[in-house]
């Protein structure tokens, strides 16, 4: 017998009384398949889904009622919804989505029920073992005072003077949040590193870095909260992740070794690459993301990655692709899961090196940060460098004969953090996306109140801390842009979009919110010209 | 040694070029350069002749330099392959010799070159760059870069060289600079016009 791992969710209502028919009968159900009583399909979120496969599944199977029959009116669309989309990630995984089935049985359908799960064992038994390794779970090693002041010294924390400067200028606390980052200091100085309030405090920080741009003293908050987490996650404790955590187990499945991940197999035919290129262009999880939000957000964020292809290619420059690219791990670095964060950064590291390059080019904020700076902090070793396209592009645009085609919009533009605050090294810095705007040469630029280095943050970091205080802070961040009189916001960093757009699709202010966005590598690739 | 990239017709090899503008530009010193790096770094005979006179305080001054792979018995230029303009004056005086397919290059924020369009005629800022980079006086250099990329008159390794052991020392990194920007600028613009020429404008 096979030793495969099949998960079958199975609704109460119509297909669980097919299912009795057939332990009631004695039918020969495939031993593999586990069967798991839930109260509706439409609460098996994308999530739960994945979840099952990144803890080692080898087929999901849902199953429910059919449409018009759902107990509770709408569970089977969201069902259907949702093996759809979750069948996308599997596939840019390189699982397959034939993992991920979904069926529907009314109560006397048991044989045809009988039959779907014998098929869906063949067929997993044809595909084999997933190879997903499961992740270790950490024990529940509490926080140590120790370990607490440990941190508080080696981010020179001490050093804080109790001016203030952090917690008036923290979006957070501005937002109305019962938080901020002076007292927090305090507080852990003081000793209180377990209660509730504590916990929350270390788990909604949006690490944007304007406390840190502020202080005079010249305290990290960002990095302090990381390592934070990072022992708060040693004991077995995260704080309220974003949809479920999805995007958490996503990356965490990725650093399985033997997954075969396509992550680029959606490409556009008339994009050029080269497989012998000194210079790989890193995407991003930007495919992942458009999966997920399909039908939620619709946003279109994997075209940001192909009009950064576009203007390589209007360069000259043929890059190589990593088809295994794994994500760069950013999130997990800051959720405090610096082991996975770590097996991921070996993976794509090794995956690089092999290919022989020389340059990384990115369009991501985040990949950049993470690829430039925190890799080599934390240890790992290559040989190539790491390029932001802004900066890349600049340089190719200030060879000369290259210009813009007229831009007749009133823009106006959102600073991604991880590129006008965290990176900080010119000239990739708030500096230099404005240098390329000055380039278009649009109707009209005009600022947001906050901007460049004091700019406002999209709302979310790190797909953790998601509340109605950021979502607070998110319509004071869309009604600064709508003030501006722009008709476009441009953006650089397809997080700043997601958030945005979900905080514009409020019912009650979304007509005075919404305001169309584009990625800023997206209207330089539609407007360069050869002069 | 004889500089890899020195293009290969021996024998058959000769260019005229005409650098013009005025006095305090440097213009003789481009001329002086661009006439060594031919012979001691390309290996090829080359002249160098000036006008002296009223120009020198200021009006249209010109330094004139002949490339070639055979002797060179006349050293003033008649027909000139090459003209540089880097003042209008200089071009009103001395664009009408240019033979004809020849190339003419003006500095584009200082000359108006008026009705005369050909294919071969390319602008640059140079001076705007120089001022960029923080020295107007390195606007000959500016231009000697974009005049090696855009022409064949002498090799990019030997025009380094010989910038490199011509300017004030403790300037050398700065004109090297201001040589490559020149350069890459004429890089880029016979980019444009082939990518021009083949029906290529934006992305796709
Ligand atoms: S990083 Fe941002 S959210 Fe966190 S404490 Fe500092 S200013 Fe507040
Ligand atoms: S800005 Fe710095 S010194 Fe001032 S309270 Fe905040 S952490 Fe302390
Ligand atoms: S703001 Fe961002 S994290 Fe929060 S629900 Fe919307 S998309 Fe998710």
């Amino acid at each position: 017998m096979s030793d495969l791992k099949i998960v079958l969710f199975m609704c109460n209502w119509n297909p669980h009384a097919a299912f009795q028919t057939l332990q009631d009968d004695c039918a020969d159900l495939p031993p593999q398949v586990r069967m798991v009583r839930i109260p509706c399909t439409g609460r098996i979120s994308k999530s739960l889904l994945l979840r099952a496969f990144e803890m080692g599944a080898d087929g999901v199977a849902l199953v429910g009622c059919e449409a018009g029959s759902c107990r509770y009116g709408s569970g089977t669309a969201v069902a259907e919804r949702n093996v759809e989309d979750t069948r996308g990630i599997l596939d840019l995984l390189g699982l397959g989505k034939q993992r991920l089935q979904w069926a529907t049985f009314l109560p006397e359908q048991a044989e045809d029920l009988l039959n779907f799960l014998k098929n869906f064992y063949a067929e997993i038994l044809t595909i084999g073992q997933s190879p997903v390794l499961p992740t270790s779970h950490r024990g529940s090693a509490a926080m140590t005072r120790e370990a607490a002041m440990r941190l508080m010294t080696s981010h020179d924390v001490f050093a804080c003077q109790d001016c203030g400067k952090c917690s008036s200028a923290c979006p957070l606390s501005l937002a109305g949040k019962p938080f901020s980052p002076r007292a927090m200091a305090n507080t852990i100085a003081g000793g209180d590193l377990e209660s509730l309030s504590m916990h929350e405090d270390i788990w909604s920080c949006l690490t944007c870095g304007i406390c840190y741009d502020r202080c005079p003293s010249a305290v990290d908050f960002p990095e302090f909260i990381r390592d934070l987490r990072k022992v708060q996650r040693a004991g077995g404790k995260t704080g309220r992740e974003a949809h479920g955590g999805f995007f958490q187990s996503l990356m965490r499945t990725m650093t399985s070794p033997d997954l075969r991940i396509e992550h680029w197999k959606w490409l556009p035919k008339d994009i050029q690459t080269d497989s012998h290129s000194k210079v790989l262009f890193f995407g991003g999880c930007a495919p992942y993301f458009d999966t997920y939000f399909r039908h939620h957000l619709g946003i279109k964020t994997r075209d940001v990655l192909v009009d950064a292809l576009r203007l390589l290619n209007f360069f000259d420059i043929f890059p190589a692709l990593l088809q295994e690219e794994r994500c760069c791990g950013h999130d997990l670095l800051w959720t405090g899961d610096e082991e996975n964060f770590l097996k991921l950064a070996k993976l794509n590291v090794a995956a690089i090196q092999d290919l022989g390059i020389e340059e990384v080019v990115t369009a991501c904020p985040e990949c950049y940060r993470t690829l430039s700076k925190d890799y080599a902090e934390l240890g790992l070793r290559f040989d190539f460098r790491v390029t932001h396209l802004f900066d890349l592009a600049e340089q190719e645009i200030d060879k000369g004969a290259i210009g813009f085609a007229p831009l007749h919009r009133n823009i106006t533009f959102q600073d991604p953090c991880r590129l006008a605050r965290l990176n900080c090294a010119s000239p990739v810095d708030a500096s230099l996306p404005r240098k390329l705007i000055q380039r278009l040469q649009p109707q009209a630029f005009v600022e947001m109140q906050d901007r460049g280095i004091s700019s406002l943050c999209c709302g979310n970091c790190a797909w953790t801390g998601c509340d109605a205080y950021t979502k607070a802070l998110q319509v004071k961040r869309l009604r600064q842009a709508r003030e501006t009189g722009s008709d476009l916001l441009v953006t650089a960093c397809p997080k700043c979009q997601i958030h945005l757009k979900c905080a514009m699709e409020d019912l009650f202010l979304g007509s005075d919110l919404k305001m169309e966005m584009q990625d800023l590598t997206t209207i330089l690739a539609q407007n360069i010209r050869w002069e | 040694m004889k500089a890899k990239s020195a293009p290969e017709k021996i024998g058959h090899f000769r260019r005229e070029v005409l650098i013009t503008g005025f006095g305090g530009q440097g213009i003789v010193l481009a001329g002086n350069i661009l006439g060594r790096a031919a012979s001691l770094g390309d290996h090829r005979e080359s002249t160098l002749t000036q006008s002296y006179g009223p120009e020198a305080r200021g009006g249209a001054c010109s330094a004139q330099v002949i490339i070639s792979d055979a002797t060179i018995h006349y050293p003033y230029v008649r027909n000139p392959d090459i003209v540089v303009c880097m003042s209008q004056g200089g071009f009103d005086k001395f664009a009408p010799l240019l033979r004809q397919g020849g190339t003419l290059i003006i500095d584009q924020d200082l000359v108006q070159p008026g009705k005369i369009g050909s294919d071969q005629v390319f602008s640059v800022p140079a001076t705007r760059f120089a001022e960029e980079m923080g020295r107007k006086m390195m606007a000959n250099i500016v231009m000697l870069g974009f005049l090696t990329a855009v022409t064949e008159s002498v090799t990019v390794q030997a025009a380094l060289r010989t910038v490199e052991a011509s300017v004030p020392k403790g300037t050398e990194q700065m004109n090297i600079k201001a040589f490559n920007k020149g350069y890459d600028f004429g890089l880029a613009t016979l980019k444009g016009r082939r990518k021009k020429a083949a029906g290529v404008k934006g992305v796709k």
